[in-house]
């Protein structure tokens, strides 16, 4: 069992809430999404282990089960090539679950027309395993799901 | 064992949609596939975490890799996939 913490303080929404059809559609996996709140932030480390991949605007930890969570920050947000994000911590680095990886500021996001929702996924997860979806407002490190 | 060597063309290199679209695929297949980019170690092409760790950017080149029965044309499907814009 992986409990899987908030890495954004917000609105703890489902990924149909994503306007992207590829994590709404669950094409990327099962998880959760969180609607920031609009001010800036610290985004931490949803699950304990090895930051894999680090973009500014999206990264994956993977456990020492091997289980990866991916975090994506905003919609469309690769387009702006980093900026308007802080690095806190580097690609390949151990973190633990609740350790901030990234700051930002989901205003600016909106600010710039695209969307801040922060889709939050289990990697190869297998049908049916996240359970327990937090709902409403939750504080970054809160609960947001489990991977059974 | 059959492969196929693509040129990735997507802005985005294998990632978010055409990352998604090409872990379906093969997850699809009973075949094992791998995937890697030239030269460097192979990963299993049904898992997404294993697709976006490749961290293929665009103008990349990767080797797709199945054998057995259907290889050739989950390949074919695999490449255009991997090349398409």
């Amino acid at each position: 069992m992986t409990t899987v913490l908030a890495p954004v303080a917000g609105a703890a929404v489902g990924l149909e809430a994503v306007p992207d059809p590829v994590f709404s559609g669950g094409l990327v996996g099962a998880g959760a999404a969180i609607d920031p709140a609009r001010e800036p932030g610290r985004v931490v480390a949803p699950i304990a282990g090895k930051i894999v991949k680090l973009h500014p605007h999206a990264f994956v930890v993977v456990g020492d089960d091997g289980r990866g969570i991916l975090v994506h920050l905003g919609i469309d947000t690769v387009q702006l090539r980093g900026e308007g994000f802080e690095l806190l911590a580097a690609e390949g680095d151990r973190v633990s679950a609740g350790q901030p990886v990234v700051a930002w500021n989901p205003a600016e996001i909106e600010a710039g027309g695209r969307s801040p929702v922060c889709p939050v996924v289990a990697l190869d997860a297998e049908e049916g395993t996240v359970s327990a979806l937090a709902e409403g407002r939750v504080c970054a490190g809160d609960e947001l799901f489990r991977w059974g | 064992m059959p492969e196929r060597q693509v040129t990735v063309k997507a802005e985005v290199g294998l990632h978010a949609r055409p990352a998604a679209t090409f872990v379906q695929t093969a997850a699809k297949a009973t075949l094992e596939v791998t995937v890697a980019k030239a030269g460097g170690q192979p990963v299993n092409a049904k898992s997404i975490l294993g697709v976006l760790s490749l961290d293929v950017r665009q103008g990349d080149t990767v080797v797709i890799s199945a054998e057995g029965e259907g290889a050739e044309e989950l390949l074919d499907r695999l490449a255009d996939i991997a090349s398409a814009p």
